[in-house]
């Protein structure tokens, strides 16, 4: 790997990893950022994390949140989801109810931006865990064809799978996402709007 | 049937909005800054109930600010004016507005929504309504030679009207009453001004002829000048003012509007109905109205900008209670059957979204005293599905969010008295906190912010492991019960045991109080961003500790690097044997070292209100000051300000009764008395919905007093007399009953309310009922739960439309009920739900049915 550039004026991804309590966000993050697995449990409120990285020979810093999944913060959920340039939406295969409720954290992230799309990036998450898994890898890409938004299978337990992938995945579809398209995009969503209230 | 034509129906209603945030706010023009400092209110028609703290230096503020409120009245529109606090004019500047007609308002539940920021203007500012008589009478003149028409008279009689809005705290109506004649002409005519009301009574009778001259003793010069044709009155207008003397004009309060035309040619053509008060319709606005109609997006200009709101609004019809018994029984049987998924309750929380249902449930279930075993039977269902016992209840089911509801509705004064006297520590000193170096400047200050944190820390901490034995028995009751099925299932875990109970009291609880205070009540200060992050600091801390002694091994790596100064300090063996004696006590089997948490007072609100001198002082004048009152769980007292020394404590048992005080005895809006041994306490709330909310915790608190009052008197005594029953003795008994307690026995629930509530949500979520009961058909308890569930829904929703048939009938378009200009007035059939198969049960339900 080269170095980090000594450039000041590097861009700054902002990230948010959501998902229900208990999915592996925290997992997820600290493999990726400490390259290591904690094995003990403990509910994040919200850490934060920042990194040099370099995706596809750019070189960039990520500014990583990690959140809390339990309903009884998501009073805070909205202070996050304005400051973010992309979002993991992670879930457990092995907790359906988790699956669930990923809806809701998409549909609140685009409301919040006022935008119908945004860069974000399907998690499953725990894929280790066959024997316990209660939702399919169909099922995910199902749910990601709805939703619109790329899929990703992941584990953070040792050896990793897909951690890195992942969020060099979220920082390439912020990249991607056009820049003129930006206005156009809001146009489109005024219209579609109107249609379902 | 008859006997549901005079059952007593109340509505009750409740409203939570989140103001968000605005964006693409326009720059100010004057001014080098072009930054705004921005704020919101919140306002019931025209009353202001609520205000955001104010955004500096932006067009884009973010708000994020929570308020949740029982509606107090009548409503039509909440509107959000967002405003613009100019420091160098000392003025805000309104810069528009949002306004939600109350029909509408449910159609944006539960998502959030950006809503385009109108322009506000003087003419659009209207409320209430008003009284008019019209009849058309035959002149009796009989000389004159004209035609039948001509030969008719307009009597106008302005009776009365309702809620004006007031200006700038004040309200002197004067009604104008227009003519219009078909050539054009006007006539108008005034009323007398009626002072210091909102409720002016004028009945005041005007007379219009139709050959357009303006007085009786004109009338005899018949035909209009210059043998034009006589005119004939075509157009009513009645608008009403506010008189203010001076340099300022008179202010325009809204305007009725009649079409005449028509009216006339009928005999003895006479109405007597209630309009509603319009905006005055001026050149610029086509429309006569200032709501914002849902859907405008598209073709409402944003040049404005926009302001995000999440709305939660329920309105509920409640019955008495006999109408739900059924319903109540199937949601009780629950904690008898098994398999718990075969149970009325385990399926609603399938069915209905979570958020939506836990509540109702845990209040009905606290009602009936059955709240420990239904949550030890969900809890039960859930752990024997959970593999891995460290993420026992971390995710969002049914269990936790009724958890979370009873924790709140159970320990809430247990978490002001814990959390409280820190937190206002806190607020009071905003000292620095940041231990992040990137996020602070200068790296030197982080060694004092650390001292800071840790004394924080370190005082909540204690706050919390020490107040074990003030945890309410019952939430104990349900720790125990928690804490004894985790074991059950993982015998060989030895951490689960504490895991199980800290998941709940310090991730559920206490750390999100910690971060958000103003949720729970804990303060009605605002926090700034040092303070936020602060309180971030303490609740990330609090529930590492409290998760310490379960999952934390001793190779543990600290998250955040600079966290680990932290860590370092409180990961002692001292802390986790604090939390783990905590974890144990509130988890006890037994109450039985549980000490009542009445040593030491609560604070259950406070506030700035106005009150008037008591008059305990044989001189002085009785007039009226704003005092900061705090209501405990000892006592009412009032200080000159927040924090101040009281300068006037009555003790609860000294409160006699509580009760609204008639706005003529003062003619002030929003008071109520406090009726004690020797005299009564006027005072003034800011507007309604605090008015409610003292009122009713007042009345709460002092339900069980013994020397209640069973009379009051509605008015004040004041020169001599009492207004109400004209006594002159000041020490006259009460004239009227005080106001009971609709349901004596149940202080702060209300079970039919909630059973209503859920019976709403099943009728919401009535067709994915359906899909249940297809899709289970194999399984045959559950099939039958749902076709029960179904059933009763169906008998419920029977009722409700009986009732509403009836009402529709009964209500008269312009009476006082349903003034005509609301377009949509009795919308009852603005559930946004599917009703096809509502109509099926409904037609096929037999029509002796009661």
């Amino acid at each position: 790997m080269t170095r980090p550039p000594n450039d000041e004026n590097l861009p700054t991804v902002k990230l948010v990893v959501v998902g229900d309590g208990g999915v592996g966000k925290s997992a997820i993050t600290i493999q990726f950022f400490q390259k290591l697995f904690v094995t003990d449990y403990d509910p994040t409120i919200e850490d934060s994390y920042l990194q040099h990285v370099e995706v596809d020979g750019e070189w960039c810093i990520l500014d990583v949140l990690d959140t809390a999944g339990q309903e009884e913060f998501s009073a805070m959920r909205e202070q996050y989801m304005r400051k973010g340039d992309g979002f993991l939406l992670v879930y457990s295969v092995t907790d359906k109810n988790s699956y669930e409720n990923i809806m809701h954290f998409h549909t609140q992230i685009l409301r919040v931006k006022d935008r119908d799309t945004y860069p974000m990036l399907l998690v499953a998450n725990k894929v280790d865990l066959v024997h316990l898994r209660k939702v399919t890898e169909e099922q995910g890409r199902e749910l990601a064809h709805r939703l619109g938004i790329p899929y990703i299978e992941s584990s953070a337990k040792d050896p990793p799978l897909n951690i890195d992938a992942t969020f060099h995945e979220v920082v390439r579809i912020i990249r991607n996402q056009p820049q003129s398209d930006k206005d156009k995009r809001k146009k489109k969503k005024l219209q579609k709007k109107c249609v379902f209230i | 049937m008859a006997a549901d034509e005079h059952i007593s129906v109340r509505l009750e209603e409740r409203l939570k909005i989140k103001i968000g945030e605005a964006k693409n706010l326009q720059p100010r023009v004057h001014g080098s800054a072009t930054q705004r400092d921005v704020f919101c209110t919140l306002s019931l028609d025209q009353e202001e109930i609520f205000r955001t703290c104010t955004v500096y230096q932006t067009l884009s503020p973010f708000f994020g600010e929570e308020f949740q409120f029982e509606v107090p009245r009548n409503f039509r529109f909440i509107s959000i004016y967002v405003f613009d606090r100019d420091r160098h004019l000392k003025q805000n500047k309104v810069l528009g507005k949002v306004a939600i007609r109350r029909e509408q308002l449910s159609s944006y539940n539960n998502k959030d929504h950006w809503f385009p920021i109108k322009a506000v203007d003087a003419d659009s500012e209207v409320q209430g309504k008003a009284n008019i008589q019209i009849k058309f009478e035959p002149d009796v003149n009989k000389n004159k030679p004209c035609s039948f028409n001509t030969l008719r008279k307009l009597i106008v009689q302005v009776v009365q009207c309702l809620d004006l809005t007031l200006k700038n705290g004040a309200c002197d109506p004067y009604a104008l009453v227009t003519v219009v004649y078909t050539n054009g002409k006007r006539i108008s005519k005034k009323t007398k001004v009626r002072k210091k009301t909102t409720n002016p009574q004028f009945d005041e009778v005007f007379t219009f002829y139709n050959s357009g001259s303006s007085s009786a003793d004109d009338s005899k010069d018949v035909s209009s000048p210059n043998g034009e044709d006589p005119a004939e009155i075509c157009e009513l207008h009645v608008s009403i003012w506010h008189d203010s003397p001076g340099i300022s004009d008179d202010v325009f309060l809204g305007e009725v509007r009649v079409q005449l035309r028509g009216m006339q040619q009928q005999n003895s053509a006479h109405r007597n109905a209630w309009y509603y008060l319009q905006p005055r319709s001026g050149k610029n606005r086509p429309y006569p109205t200032h709501s914002t109609p849902p859907g405008t997006r598209l073709s409402g200009d944003n040049s404005l900008g926009s302001l995000r709101l999440q709305i939660q609004y329920t309105e509920d019809r409640v019955f008495p209670a006999s109408v739900y018994d059924d319903l109540k029984n199937l949601l009780l049987e629950s904690i008898h059957v098994q398999p718990i998924k075969a149970t009325s309750v385990y399926i609603l929380g399938e069915i209905i979204n979570k958020m939506d249902i836990a509540q109702p449930l845990v209040r009905i279930f606290m009602h009936y005293d059955k709240i420990v075993p239904i949550i030890g039977a969900l809890a039960n269902v859930e752990i024997s599905n959970v593999t891995d016992p460290t993420t026992i209840f971390r995710g969002n089911t049914l269990v936790s969010k009724m958890m979370d509801e009873a924790m709140r509705l159970i320990g809430l004064q247990y978490l002001h008295k814990t959390l409280r006297p820190t937190l206002e520590l806190i607020f009071a000193e905003r000292k620095p906190c940041e231990i992040d170096p990137t996020r602070v400047r200068d790296a030197n200050v982080i060694a004092a912010n650390l001292a800071n944190l840790k004394f924080y820390i370190q005082r909540i901490f204690e706050a919390i492991t020490q107040s074990a034995v003030y945890c309410p028995a019952l939430m104990c009751q349900i720790f125990h019960n928690l804490k004894e099925c985790a074991m059950k299932h993982f015998p060989e875990n030895k951490g689960v045991r504490y895991s199980v109970i800290s998941g709940f009291i310090f991730l559920r609880f206490f750390a999100p109080a910690i971060l958000g205070p103003k949720l729970f009540d804990l303060t009605t200060q605002s926090g700034d961003c040092q303070t936020n992050r602060t309180l971030t600091l303490i609740s990330k801390t609090i529930q590492s500790l409290g998760n310490l002694v379960s999952c934390r091994s001793t190779q543990q790596v600290c998250k955040e690097e600079y966290m680990e100064c932290l860590y370092k300090e409180f990961y002692t063996e001292a802390h986790v044997t604090a939390v783990r004696q905590f974890l144990e006590i509130i988890s006890a089997n037994t109450s039985a070292c549980r000490r009542e948490a009445d040593d030491m007072p609560v604070t259950l609100k406070e506030g700035l209100m106005i009150k008037r001198a008591q008059g305990r002082k044989r001189f002085g004048r009785k007039n009226f000051k704003q005092r900061y009152f705090k209501l405990t769980t000892h006592d009412l007292s009032y200080s000159k300000n927040r924090g101040k020394e009281a300068l006037c404590r009555i003790p609860l048992t000294n409160i006699l009764a509580v009760e609204r005080l008639a706005e003529t005895s003062f003619k002030m809006k929003n008071m109520f008395q406090i009726v004690q041994p020797e005299r009564a306490l006027y005072v003034q709330a800011a507007n309604c919905v605090e008015e409610k909310e003292w009122v009713d915790l007042l009345t709460k608190i002092c339900q069980t007093n013994a020397n209640r009052l069973n009379k009051y008197h509605p008015s004040a005594f004041i020169n001599n007399q009492w207004l109400c029953c004209k006594s002159p003795n000041e020490l006259a008994p009460g004239c009227s009953e005080v106001s009971r307690l609709d349901n004596n026995y149940h202080m702060s629930l209300d079970p039919e309310r909630d059973l209503q509530r859920i019976h709403s949500l099943i009728i919401m979520h009535i067709n994915t009922l359906e899909t249940y009961i297809n899709l289970s058909q194999r399984e045959e308890m559950i099939c039958n739960i749902l076709k029960q569930l179904r059933e009763v829904a169906f008998q419920i929703e029977h009722k409700h439309r009986l009732y509403k048939r009836n009402l529709d009938r009964n209500t008269k378009y312009g009476s006082l009920a349903a003034p005509i200009g609301d377009d949509n007035y009795l919308l009852a059939s603005r559930m946004n739900i599917d009703t096809s198969v509502l109509r099926r049960c409904v037609s096929s339900e037999p029509s002796s049915y009661s």
